[in-house]
């Protein structure tokens, strides 16, 4: 894992959506090239380029040159540190305001 | 947490929300043991809301943690703000039961239709030694959807 690839920088990279849309895909294949991913994206190659270069940075995907292609693929480690530790407590919170809700109907209806 | 140099290895969670109810009812079930047990589903063990009161919340144990979060009221202005320091975990663990010194701060004020709640769980720092997620599978999906919330509430 590079050191950029810290909780915020993970949170800041995913918040675009048109980026998000590039790693789903580059998640839901097992390796791709920017041409895959440009063709019926809506988007022009230049674009795809700089979003997978910005996921590069944030750890979340790899790249593997080969011939004249180069290869991306997901890394799952860029994930970790931000769903397993802070995403828990993201989700205790949100269930507990839930359940304080619950409560203050039952109390003061 | 305003200094946007610390944000890239410190952050916060943020839930803020409107309730139907007065100041005074969230007040109570904030800072009264019985209700604060019955909506965090742990009750805490010697809590009073005034300042310097040390108290615990009992969790789940993991690895060499105990379970047990550590904390002491910072501020305590009724009807307005509760702050509590959050500590616990331990070193050797990754993921749940990671070693924790965050800051819980409640604050109410009044708003259309009721009152608003807004927490702010801050401090989180990334922990040093992930263990690397090598067979996510089908989990891919709802991890990016769990960003996707996380990073809308983040703003």
């Amino acid at each position: 894992m590079t050191e950029a690839a810290t909780i915020d920088a993970v949170m800041r990279t995913l918040a675009d959506p048109t980026r998000r849309a590039v790693f789903e895909r580059v998640v839901r294949s097992d390796e791709i090239t920017v041409g895959e991913l440009t063709r019926g994206s809506g988007v022009t190659q230049g674009a795809i380029s700089q979003h997978l270069k910005s996921l590069k940075q944030a750890g979340l995907v790899a790249e593997r040159p080969e011939g004249r292609n180069v290869y991306y693929r997901a890394e799952p480690e860029g994930l970790a540190p931000l769903v397993e530790w802070m995403g828990s407590y993201a989700v205790f919170w949100r269930e507990r305001f839930a359940d304080l809700r619950t409560l203050l109907q039952e109390i003061d209806p | 947490m305003s200094d946007t140099a610390t944000l890239a290895d410190r952050h916060e969670i943020v839930v803020d929300e409107v309730f139907p109810h007065t100041l005074e009812v969230l007040w109570k079930t904030l800072t009264s043991p019985g209700m604060m047990g019955r909506w965090l589903h742990m009750e805490p063990t010697g809590f009073r809301p005034v300042v310097g009161t040390r108290f615990t919340y009992q969790t789940t144990p993991a690895g060499e943690w105990d379970g047990v979060i550590h904390c002491q009221v910072l501020e305590a202005t009724p009807l307005e703000r509760l702050v509590y320091s959050w500590k616990g975990g331990h070193e050797g663990n990754v993921g749940y039961g990671a070693r924790l010194d965050t800051v819980v701060t409640f604050t109410l004020s009044a708003a259309e239709g009721g009152t608003r709640l807004r927490l702010v769980h801050s401090g989180f720092v990334l922990p040093k030694n992930e263990i690397a997620f090598t067979n996510m599978g089908q989990g891919w999906t709802k991890v990016v959807q769990a960003i996707d919330a996380i990073a809308a509430e983040q703003g």
